[in-house]
């Protein structure tokens, strides 16, 4: 493959990125070529060294995604990271379809009690007090604050747990980085 | 197995072996890439992404310098942080290395 071919499919591997990142990565690259035609190696040759561009971008561009995921913990980088892996070919999705399905309806469960938790709680406390609760207003303040706290609560550990979730499908994909393999991992 | 082993082995040294290159000498990426290809036989075009973690991680900062030949160079050096990183992750690789060598001295 020459010079050209290898960025040009680099590039279109690429596209997704940020333009400043996608310059910066294929100034580095390009470079690389001039450097090694100046010491008087083959384009061909250099190229062949440096791996499947396709393959080389589609890691670069997953790296990306990882990147910004443990910069910043929101749901929009989470599923970022998510597709980044799945992009990888790490997981086969085959396997992994009825996986995500069960773990999906566990955590919407979830969901639904701490919300459910939240609103019911909230309510039984504010309004609880003048509708004749059972045991008194005072019964009704401390009991609607129960199921508030236990609400809060739900919703925080499902919070934890989503991100504990996504972090492994991370380590997960690193896992199957084949160019990229010995220089990314950070080191312990 | 043994190149199972090996990649994991490389994996683990790769950071230590650019700040052994860079305490000695400030280098430019190309530069170190042949040193690490020639001498633990790594893949050349990891280098990169290992550079700018190494960037971000602030173990090493960049500078331009004019080529005689082609483009201005991009010169890497290591900063306090850096040289830090590298005293004491040398420590702990030669520990390990001996620890590993004296149990290895043992057997057949």
């Amino acid at each position: 493959m020459t010079r050209d071919a290898f960025i040009a499919r680099l590039r279109a591997g690429l596209r997704g990125l940020p333009a400043a990142k996608i310059a910066d990565i294929v100034a580095d690259y390009d470079t690389h070529f001039a450097e090694a035609a100046a010491a008087g190696r083959k384009e061909e040759d250099v190229a062949a060294a440096l791996g499947d561009p396709d393959r080389l971008a589609l890691e670069l561009r997953a790296e990306a995604g990882l990147q910004r995921w443990e910069e910043q913990r929101n749901p929009s980088a989470a599923a970022q990271a998510v597709f980044a892996v799945l992009g990888l070919g790490a997981i086969d999705l085959i396997i992994l379809l009825p996986i995500l399905m069960w773990v999906l309806g566990v955590l919407l469960g979830w969901l639904a009690i701490a919300v459910a938790g939240t609103i019911g709680g909230a309510g039984v406390m504010v309004a609880g007090p003048f509708l004749g609760f059972p045991g008194g207003p005072a019964a009704a303040i401390f009991a609607g604050l129960g199921l508030l706290g236990g609400g809060v609560a739900a919703g925080a550990s499902l919070t934890l747990v989503c991100i504990g979730l996504v972090n492994l499908l991370v380590w997960y994909g690193r896992l199957h980085y084949r160019l990229l393999k010995p220089a990314i991992d950070p080191q312990v | 197995m043994v190149e199972a082993v090996q990649v994991q082995l490389k994996k683990g040294v790769l950071e230590l072996c650019v700040l052994a290159l860079l305490s000695r000498a400030d280098s430019y990426a190309y530069e170190i890439a042949s040193r690490l290809a020639e001498g633990i036989d790594m893949g050349e075009g990891t280098i990169y992404p290992l550079m700018r973690r190494m960037q971000d991680d602030g173990l090493v900062e960049t500078y331009l310098v004019e080529s005689p030949s082609g483009p201005s160079r991009k010169y890497y050096r290591l900063t306090e942080a850096g040289k830090q990183s590298f005293t004491s992750q040398k420590a702990a690789w030669s520990a390990f290395a001996k620890a590993v060598n004296d149990i290895l001295g043992d057997a057949q």
